[in-house]
């Protein structure tokens, strides 16, 4: 008995089991472990070993992802019983994924070299986060979906309160681990009345497996007007607002990001947000498909409200973490503008947001950057003011500032610029004219704050007089040679797009 | 490499350079000059190769840029005969230039701006002679400006040279206005800006010409081909430093309006055609009285510059593209040769621009003297020079149309290209005696020494070699079996030897010594304009006078030159009377409604507004938990369409 339930069990359920299809996260997971090792044995070397083997193992995923990326559909369909569903689209959010990981753990080396900090667990939970953030772009099972999320929620947790020598820092955990528990609870609500309703055998197209995307689809497409149905859908669509910092779940989103180490707060507004909209773009293009008469106008409300108020609250900010949050508010409001195109049926509109998400990496990183090599050793307090004058002490990082917020700007010609175009011309098929004004009226009302920073650095004298001489800070190559690829590469995009060009 | 990759590449070659160069050796000095003239070089290499392989056949294509669904943004090419010609002329003595600026430029502090700037300028140009629609070649046009305006400012903390790059920008703004007036018209009228989708569609319904739309495009023409009425920054414009007159100011950019103008031929309506004929005849005489009035060598080679291009704009009025591509190429060659000579002397003479000031060089300077000598032969058209074959070809044309009947319009082209072709042997010879020969009138003169290699090379390759023999192209027998056939429209050349009777079609008025003569007295009037100009400088300026005979002699006449009539005061007196006030009105309407308005308003609103939303970040909690509950209620109410 037990004999044939194992046969039929492995037979049904394990024939779908391709691990190689998953290598890249396994890889990773290896590699946190291996991490691990190398922390307990190099001895006086780790605060060098660590993150080169954390970074050179990354980069060696990162390319072999980016040459094996072709090769890898032919397997395509139903993987782990449905758990597991590759696309195009996440075999680039992968890339993306690693990408920012590594950029992540380069941040990371510039962070912990100024702070008394314990640094092997750090890359450990960046690459662990990033392992189940991929997984996440892939799930195609709210089961999956949530474990997938909670990784990387809990691993977030963690990291947002790394400095523990700092009170800021602490509290930006609490506030994250009470912000972000609420919402994943928000979430598992609307999920389990999704399960619930999806399963109820007194409605048509009922089904057994109503976790599954496909098997939702289908039933939400027979009972759209459903109201259990509705709330759950609106449930979980509040939880991944929580993710991308949505209004009005984007409340933590100032206090955590000021808190939280710079390098953790360049993972949250950028890994974190870009895996909320590929969760949200999987799900609008599968099973909430069919209800496209609520997720339009919900999303669309969502959109406007939040570019604006993004940016009209950036603009009295003089903590950059805060600007640089709350611009990312804005930013997930220009993203809204291709998910509500890509539900009314506007398929570039992923594609749009994937270009969106890569010239906001380059931009964001290349700010970033700098801000590690600005900050002092109060992490928390970055200010404005602290970048006066840095044209004249460290020209190079001037210029990468400027790069930077001119691509999140969306300054032509650099990348920002057609990353924005995309979004608005998908916006614009798909017929959002009022979104379009409110994307624009935002655009214009973010050039103050970015240049208001921009010009900080370069245009400002210094008001009172000096004490101390200026002081030409001092970056090493390598970071030099980061940062310059990070702004040459936002350069380049904006003049040639490649695939993504030719994907339009 | 396919040959759209391999005109490509010619075109980033110089990008590319400026970009090391701006990148990396904004002070590099010499490493700057050789980056700069081993792109030139280059290119040079890189275009003969493709000129000598070309099949003669037009070369269409794009590479693509941007696409955006079905819209694409192209990069598109189209090589034909005139692109050839133009690929030739700025590829070759592009180079020769870039090696003289190396010599001349050898006391400048400067070397990267200068060489990043002359890269700058070879990728524009190539982009207008390689551009297939009406954007590209747009967009290379405002680059040439660009480059223009800031090589013109080389000596940026000089105010006449300030002020004359500033000139010479805002004139060509305004030709450049018409011109992209004339872009989208043209757009809007053909529905594509392609030039050969243009071609195809007035093949087919030779009607679809515009005036208006040719007048517009020409206003291109005439702001950067300095015509009438925009003729005034070209003079200014010599404050930049001698390679880049030679360069841009002589051989390249001005003749891009001529280059134009040619490449959509198609498109000109006989009045069109006609008004381009008159403003350059005109020009040809009015500028060569003002090269009269001018001591400064290279203002009087400036206006020599603006008649030369009233020729090009001639042979087009009169009908013939092919032959103002020709005295473009020629023209390149002898002014591009004279500039350089006169480059030579005033690095030699320590920035001595006065001819009266200079005087007896020949002796000093046998390699100059020589190449300037050779390039006033062909200025004036001495027979078998390069400047003979196509500015007599040009003069005898307009006298071939009336004769053949065509109006009386042409007698007067033809009337005023005599004058001017007096008037050139005039000028020249006037520099020629004055500089070279008798006895140095000032103390720079009396130390200046022949320069060094690398000027005096080009000066032998343009001056020696191609201002004599540039025209013994036209004979294929000489080069190579016809491989360089390119170099020259074969129209031209194919009526240039076999004369009238066998010429191609098109050519019906034209007449030239080689053929059946209907009139040899217009040759032998040429011959007796160019001696007798000569013979009259020799005996009425004298060798090396040390001040302006005709300035002495009558100075109201002189003035009349020097002033080149007035058009300076005159748009001075429209800029400060009409202009001026009516600018502080638009400015006054700016600062009170837009800024004061618009703008602060706007700003205060969104402080305000930003200063609320801010104080929404309690940074409480609680608080924060309640905003998630109620936003869980709010779009709760939504979806179950309570709101």
């Amino acid at each position: 008995m037990n004999q044939q339930l194992l046969t039929s069990l492995s037979e049904q359920y394990a024939s779908t089991n391709h691990w190689a299809v998953l290598w890249p996260e396994i890889a990773l997971a290896l590699l946190a472990v291996l991490v691990l090792l190398v922390d307990l044995f190099t001895g006086k070397v780790k605060a060098l070993a660590v993150p080169l083997v954390a970074i050179v193992g990354q980069i060696a995923v990162l390319f072999a992802l980016l040459f094996k990326a072709s090769c890898e559909f032919e397997g395509s369909g139903v993987l782990f019983s449905g758990m597991i569903l590759p696309s195009n689209l996440s075999e680039v959010m992968r890339i993306f994924f690693v990408l920012a990981s590594i950029l992540v753990s380069w941040l990371g080396m510039v962070y912990l070299k100024k702070q008394y900090l314990p640094r092997m667990e750090f890359y450990c939970l960046t690459l662990l986060v990033t392992a189940a953030m991929m997984l996440l772009a892939q799930s195609a099972n709210f089961v999956m979906l949530f474990v997938a999320l909670e990784t990387v929620t809990i691993g977030f947790y963690v990291l947002v309160s790394y400095g523990r020598n700092s009170a800021f820092s602490l509290e930006g955990g609490l506030k994250y681990l009470v912000l972000g528990g609420t919402s994943t609870a928000i979430l598992l609500f609307g999920i389990v009345l999704l399960y619930g309703i999806g399963g109820n055998p007194n409605l048509p197209a009922h089904t057994t497996d109503s976790l599954n995307f496909a098997a939702l689809e289908g039933f939400l497409a027979a009972n759209a007007d459903n109201f259990i149905a509705k709330i759950g859908v609106v449930l979980v669509i509040c939880g991944i607002c929580f993710k991308i910092g949505a209004v009005p779940f984007q409340i933590w989103i100032p206090d955590v990001y000021q808190g939280a180490p710079t390098p953790v707060t360049a993972f949250l507004a950028v890994s974190s947000k870009a895996a909320g909209f590929i969760v949200l773009i999987n799900l609008v293009m599968g099973p909430f498909a069919p209800m496209k008469e609520l997720t339009v106008p919900l999303l669309s409300a969502i959109a406007v409200v939040t570019i604006l108020f993004g940016n009209l609250t950036a603009i009295g900010q003089r903590n950059v973490k805060r600007v640089i949050g709350l611009s990312g508010v804005a930013h997930a409001g220009y993203l809204l503008l291709g998910v509500v195109a890509l539900c009314k049926g506007i398929e570039l509109g992923a594609w749009a947001i994937i270009f969106y998400l890569f010239t906001y990496l380059f931009g964001s990183f290349a700010v970033f950057g700098v801000m590690a090599q600005v900050a002092g050793v109060d992490d928390e307090n970055q200010d404005v003011d602290h970048y006066i004058d840095l044209a004249r002490r460290q020209p190079f990082l001037a210029g990468v500032l400027a790069i930077g917020l001119g691509s999140l700007a969306g300054i032509p010609p650099l990348a920002g610029f057609i990353g924005k175009v995309f979004l608005f011309i998908v916006a614009f098929q798909a017929e959002l004219y009022t979104l379009l004004g409110a994307a624009i009226t935002g655009v214009v009302i973010s050039i103050y704050y970015y240049f208001g920073w921009i010009r900080e650095a370069y245009y400002k004298p210094q008001s009172w007089p000096t004490d101390k001489p200026v002081q030409p800070m001092q970056v090493c190559v390598g970071h030099k040679v980061a940062l310059a690829a990070l702004a040459i590469v936002t350069v380049l995009l904006g003049f040639y797009q490649g695939a993504f060009g030719s994907g339009f | 490499m396919n040959p759209l990759e391999l005109l490509a590449t010619i075109l980033l070659i110089p990008l590319a350079s400026a970009a090391i160069i701006c990148l990396f050796l904004r002070r590099g000095g010499y490493a700057a000059a050789a980056v700069s003239v081993v792109a030139a070089f280059g290119i040079m290499c890189l275009s003969f190769y493709f000129l000598f392989n070309w099949d003669g056949l037009a070369v269409t294509g794009a590479l693509p840029w941007l696409e955006l669904g079905d819209y694409k943004f192209e990069l598109g090419f189209l090589f034909n005969y005139e692109a050839a010609t133009m690929l030739a002329v700025v590829a070759f003595i592009g180079f020769w230039i870039h090696v003289f600026s190396v010599g001349y430029m050898d006391d400048d502090k400067d070397k990267g701006r200068f060489f990043g700037g002359l890269s700058i300028f070879m990728f524009s140009m190539l982009g207008i002679v390689l551009a297939d629609n009406l954007f590209m070649i747009f967009i290379f046009w405002e680059l040439v400006g660009f480059s223009s305006y800031m090589l013109i400012a080389h000596y940026w903390d000089k105010d006449f040279a300030a002020a004359a790059s500033k000139k010479a920008f805002i004139v060509n703004r305004i030709g450049d206005f018409g011109f992209l007036v004339g872009i989208a018209w043209a757009y809007h009228y053909y529905g594509t800006a392609n030039i050969s989708e243009i071609t195809a569609i007035i093949q087919v319904d030779p009607s679809k010409t515009v005036t208006g739309i040719g007048l517009l495009l020409m206003c291109g023409f005439v702001g950067k081909s300095a015509q009438f009425p925009l003729q005034v920054w070209l003079t200014d414009a010599m404050a930049g430093p001698t390679p880049v007159s030679a360069l841009i100011h002589a051989a390249t950019m001005v003749a891009a309006g001529i280059y134009f103008m040619v490449r959509i031929f198609f498109l000109l309506t006989p009045e069109t055609l006609e008004w381009i004929m008159w403003s350059g005849a005109i020009m040809t005489s009015f500028a060569g009285f003002c090269a009269l009035g001018q001591n400064d060598i290279k203002k009087s080679l400036a206006y020599s510059t603006l008649a030369h291009l009233g020729y090009m704009a001639t042979a087009i009025g009169l009908g013939f593209p092919g032959l103002a591509i020709m005295h473009m190429a020629m023209h390149a060659c002898f002014k591009a040769t004279l500039f350089l000579c006169s480059g030579s002397l005033i690095h030699a003479c320590h920035h001595e621009q006065d001819m009266f000031k200079m005087g007896g060089l020949a002796k000093k300077m046998p390699i100059t003297f020589i190449a300037f000598f050779v390039a006033t032969l062909s200025i004036c058209a001495v027979p078998f020079t390069a400047g003979y074959y196509s500015k007599d070809t040009i003069i005898a044309s307009a006298w071939g149309l009336f004769a053949h009947g065509d109006g009386t319009q042409y007698a007067w082209a033809f009337g005023l290209t005599m004058l001017g072709a007096l008037l050139t042997a005039l000028y020249m010879g006037r520099m020629l005696f004055v500089v070279f020969f008798g006895q140095p009138n000032s103390e720079k003169a009396s130390h200046a020494k022949e320069s060094s290699l690398w000027m005096t090379l080009p000066l032998i390759v343009l001056g020696w070699g191609l201002s004599l023999g540039a025209g013994w192209f036209v004979y294929d027998w000489i080069w190579a079996g016809g491989a360089m056939d390119a170099m020259l429209p074969t129209d031209v050349a194919h009526f240039m030897v076999n004369g009238f009777s066998e010429a191609a079609p098109g050519w019906k008025g034209a007449h030239h010594i080689y053929e059946e003569a209907h009139a040899p007295w217009v040759e032998w009037l040429s011959y007796g304009c160019i001696a007798g100009g000569l013979i009259f400088c020799w005996f009425f300026y004298g060798r090396g006078p040390s001040a302006d005979r005709l300035q002495t002699k009558a100075p109201g006449l002189y003035h009349v030159f020097e002033r080149h009539g007035w058009f300076d005061n005159i748009y001075d007196a429209y800029v400060a009377k009409v202009q001026q006030p009516f600018a502080n009105f638009i400015s006054l309407l700016d600062v009170a409604v837009i800024g004061g308005l618009l703008v602060r308003g706007s700003a205060a609103v969104a402080g305000l507004v930003g200063m609320v939303s801010r104080s929404l970040h309690v940074g409480n909690i609680h608080a924060y938990v309640f905003w998630f509950l109620a936003g869980v209620v709010l779009f709760s109410a939504f979806a179950l369409g309570l709101l």
